[in-house]
């Protein structure tokens, strides 16, 4: 009886263990770890750079917010990041967003800077001033590579030349 | 039941139609300008020359008081008139002289234009790209609407000019006030000559 006992509560603390685990897992992949009165706003980028739906708002190095959702806006292509911002920020509307990495291959954050409008962004507006994801790699290739047209350009003085 | 669905279909197509003449307006005043600059580099001799000539043209399609106001970011506020006054006349120089040097008189770029964006009402993004010197560049120009259209910001391979003065300036904000962003200008001004 006395062993029933004590493999039931083992039992139970394993499983409420097991319960928090799984709690603090979805509560933090998904971000919704802001507490307290949020707001939505929309940043529209040419290229999200994998930011996903949990992905850090940064402003000053300080998390405001959290990435609530990633869409695509079929007309121009260009990517719909909607953020989930504490309700004390106030940005000004023209604040800029930028999607970054910490470190070189580290993880992808949405970093805010604010500008200096009279005008403040209200819940469901849209940052249009943002600078998407810088591509190292394309970059990293045309140093390493030189332009491919380069040569073209060369060849075409060449020609001219010629008689 | 039709009446109800006409007029937010007039709505809408009168609304595209709009956007879509903006656009039009704004790529029309973007390349006139470029045009007008390719013109003055491919006859201009020297650098100094350059920038006398292109200054009128560069002052009439960029907004430099915004450009200004938006590069400084919050500290802008805490600058008093005269401040901001002479904070736009070191940045407009800043510009034109960062600009202008890297032309070389005589060579002239390529611009490709590739169809533009409205983001939201007043504002379109054109993106081009511009071979010069044997090197391609994508550039994103940002036009808004304040009485005509001018551009407010230029997006030069995913870095934007007015994010990347607003991070230094906004850090010389932060550690010296007001005084440290004139200096910050003054100093910049100073180094392009």
């Amino acid at each position: 009886m006395k062993h029933t006992k004590l493999e039931l509560s083992v039992g139970i603390f394993v499983l409420l263990g097991m319960a928090a685990i799984a709690y603090l897992t979805i509560k933090l992949g998904a971000g919704s770890m802001v507490g307290g009165k949020t707001y939505l706003i929309e940043t529209r980028f040419a290229n999200a750079g994998g930011i996903h739906p949990g992905c850090s708002v940064l402003l000053s190095g300080v998390t405001v917010g959290r990435v609530e959702g990633v869409r695509m806006d079929p007309s121009d292509y260009s990517a719909i990041v909607t953020l989930k911002l504490t309700g004390e920020l106030r940005l000004p509307a023209d604040s800029m967003a930028s999607v970054k990495t910490s470190g070189l291959i580290g993880d992808k954050f949405v970093s805010l800077s604010p500008g200096a409008d009279e005008a403040f962004l209200k819940a469901g507006e849209r940052i249009t001033l943002t600078e998407s994801a810088v591509d190292l790699e394309s970059l990293i290739g045309k140093m390493a590579f030189g332009s491919v047209d380069k040569g073209k350009e060369n060849q075409e003085k060449v020609s001219k030349t010629k008689p | 039941m039709k009446c109800r669905l006409l007029f937010p279909a007039l709505l809408f197509a009168l609304l595209t139609g709009i956007a879509h003449a903006s656009n039009e307006t704004a790529e029309n005043r973007l390349k006139a300008s470029v045009g007008d600059v390719v013109t003055i580099v491919k006859g201009a001799t020297n650098r100094d020359a350059l920038i006398t000539a292109v200054k009128p043209t560069l002052e009439n399609i960029l907004n430099f008081g915004i450009m200004t106001r938006r590069s400084i970011g919050p500290g802008w506020k805490q600058l008093t008139t005269d401040q901001q006054k002479e904070a736009t006349r070191l940045f407009t120089t800043l510009i034109l002289r960062t600009y202008t040097a890297k032309f070389t008189p005589g060579e002239y770029p390529s611009v490709e234009y590739k169809p533009s964006s409205s983001p939201a009402p007043g504002r379109v993004e054109i993106p081009t790209t511009s071979l010069y010197k044997g090197s391609r560049y994508d550039v994103v120009y940002r036009m808004e609407e304040s009485g005509g259209w001018q551009i407010t910001d230029v997006v030069i391979e995913g870095v934007s000019l007015v994010a990347n003065y607003r991070t230094q300036f906004d850090a010389e904000f932060k550690q010296g006030g007001s005084e440290a962003v004139l200096k910050a200008l003054h100093h910049a001004v100073m180094e392009t000559k």
